[in-house]
């Protein structure tokens, strides 16, 4: 059994269901009694393997957890509450107050108020580097330096990294690469043969199987040794590759108490099962859609790394194997043409999500952007004439014949 | 030997007898997550294929990913 879907669909089965059921049932419980006292004194030393409380360990999360590892081909996982729930487990995990973390300057905006509001408050300082120009991310790289922080396909910018390569050079100076992969997931690029570190994904996205909870997850894809991660060297000599894992479960996440709930667990397991399909789908939408949007006299450019036009196409199309995921970015010729435009669409919905099996339309400057300035804006290559279209799984000449009738009235 | 396994007696025949072995002689399910104290201290793991286990050893098998088994 080595297809995608296939491992998506029949997954591990660690404990059999007394009736047999096919599907993992949902454990909507908060603690197990676990034998006798020994047993409980046991299992809270963490020499007996047995779910105790479910902030810690469930076993419908457990199950939706190995399912991401089989996937992923990873040496661990950590299932958690949302996406931002997981970028801050691993930068609390990772790092410390004094030291660094290097990051493209092109991030999700809650990431980069996380970096630059929460955790500098705590201490840790944030550097920038350009992620496509790896010159710049060595030279910023120092001692201090705990992680190199980027995400797959930046968010409205659309920029597409070598992750290879800025793997290569953070190796070289003994740090791990932390990559946000929620539009590709596993099933578009396998983060582990770039030589990515932890991969966190929001689970919300794709992974959900269409917006039906909120989650997310972290991957340890154990290819870092984390002898050479300062808050870690101690427990990797003794522990050897469960450093991350084990910081994460028995300190982190437990004490933070983020956790994933039973129930959202299982909606999610639901949803691997037709990940696959669907950023298939999803993604063969968009490019048709990007190629129409790029046909329309009143469309001034269209931002979609599987377009020729797009100067990361050759990287996206190599990284992801030929497919680009389901976000694209168009301009118009006015703010008011925009909302003229979003006002106008009959099927296409008018919300903030992505990697919804509805295609969704967004105004990045007036919504996920309007807290930074104009001129931070302008640095985030996010202007008023900017539309973000999220293209779903319905069927592409519904969506083309929405935005073809919304701007043909313009 | 007379071992002590997580707290519980237990009698191995084996001998020489490795802490990879005892992994497998106890069919630890994922070994690759479970860390491994001899005598109250936590053994390196690239030294488990050659770290032997003697007579009235005791040996902690510490899991972190959760429970399941």
């Amino acid at each position: 059994m080595n297809g995608f879907s296939s491992k998506a669909i029949h997954g591990v089965s660690l404990k059999k269901d007394i009736h047999g059921a096919l599907r993992f049932p949902v454990y909507e419980t908060a603690a197990f009694e676990v034998g006798t006292a020994r047993d409980m004194e046991l299992v809270f030393e963490g020499k007996k393997a047995a779910h105790a409380y479910s902030r810690i360990t469930n076993p419908t999360v457990e199950d939706f957890e190995q399912k991401i590892r089989l996937l992923s081909e990873a040496f661990g996982v950590v299932a958690v509450s949302s996406g931002m729930a997981a970028i801050t487990e691993t930068i609390i995990t990772l790092a410390e107050a004094g030291s660094n973390i290097v990051t493209s300057p092109f991030l999700f905006g809650n990431t980069i108020s996380l970096f630059k509001t929460t955790l500098k408050r705590w201490g840790l300082e944030v550097r920038h580097a350009d992620m496509t120009d790896i010159s710049s991310l060595d030279k910023i790289i120092d001692e201090h330096t705990r992680l190199v922080f980027a995400e797959v396909i930046t968010n409205p910018q659309l920029e597409v990294a070598d992750f290879s390569k800025i793997s290569a050079v953070a190796a070289g100076r003994n740090v791990p690469v932390v990559l946000d992969g929620t539009l590709t997931t596993p099933a578009l690029f396998r983060s582990k043969d770039a030589g990515i570190a932890v991969e966190i994904i929001s689970s919300t996205k794709y992974m959900s199987g269409g917006a039906t909870s909120i989650g997310g997850v972290i991957i340890d894809n154990g290819v870092f040794d984390w002898r050479k991660n300062p808050s870690l060297a101690a427990d990797a000599v003794k522990i050897g590759p469960g450093a991350f894992i084990m910081r994460l479960r028995r300190e982190i996440h437990r004490n933070l108490g983020s956790c994933l709930s039973p129930h959202s667990a299982w909606l999610q397991s639901l949803g691997l099962e037709t990940l696959a399909l669907r950023i298939d789908k999803s993604s063969a939408n968009a490019l048709a859609v990007a190629r129409f949007l790029e046909s329309h006299a009143n469309v001034r450019n269209v931002n979609y790394p599987g377009l020729s036009s797009s100067r990361f196409h050759a990287t996206a199309k190599r990284q992801f194997n030929g497919k680009f995921s389901g976000l694209l970015t168009f301009e118009l010729k006015s703010k008011d043409e925009c909302f003229r435009l979003m006002d106008s669409l009959v099927m296409i919905r008018r919300a903030t999500n992505i990697n919804d099996n509805k295609t969704l339309v967004l105004h990045p400057a007036s919504t996920i952007f309007a807290d930074y300035p104009p001129s931070e804006r302008a640095r985030m290559q996010v202007n008023e004439r900017l539309i973000r279209l999220s293209v779903g799984i319905e069927d592409v000449e519904d969506i083309i014949d929405d935005i073809r009738q919304g701007l043909d009235k313009l | 030997m007379e071992l002590k396994v997580n707290g519980e007696a237990k009698s191995v025949s084996a001998d020489p007898l490795s802490i990879s072995d005892l992994l497998k002689l106890f069919k630890v399910e994922m070994p690759d997550m479970v860390s491994v104290q001899l005598n109250g201290t936590f053994v390196d793991r690239p030294t488990f294929g050659v770290t032997l286990i003697k007579d009235k050893d005791e040996i902690d098998f510490l899991y972190y990913m959760g429970g399941g088994q």
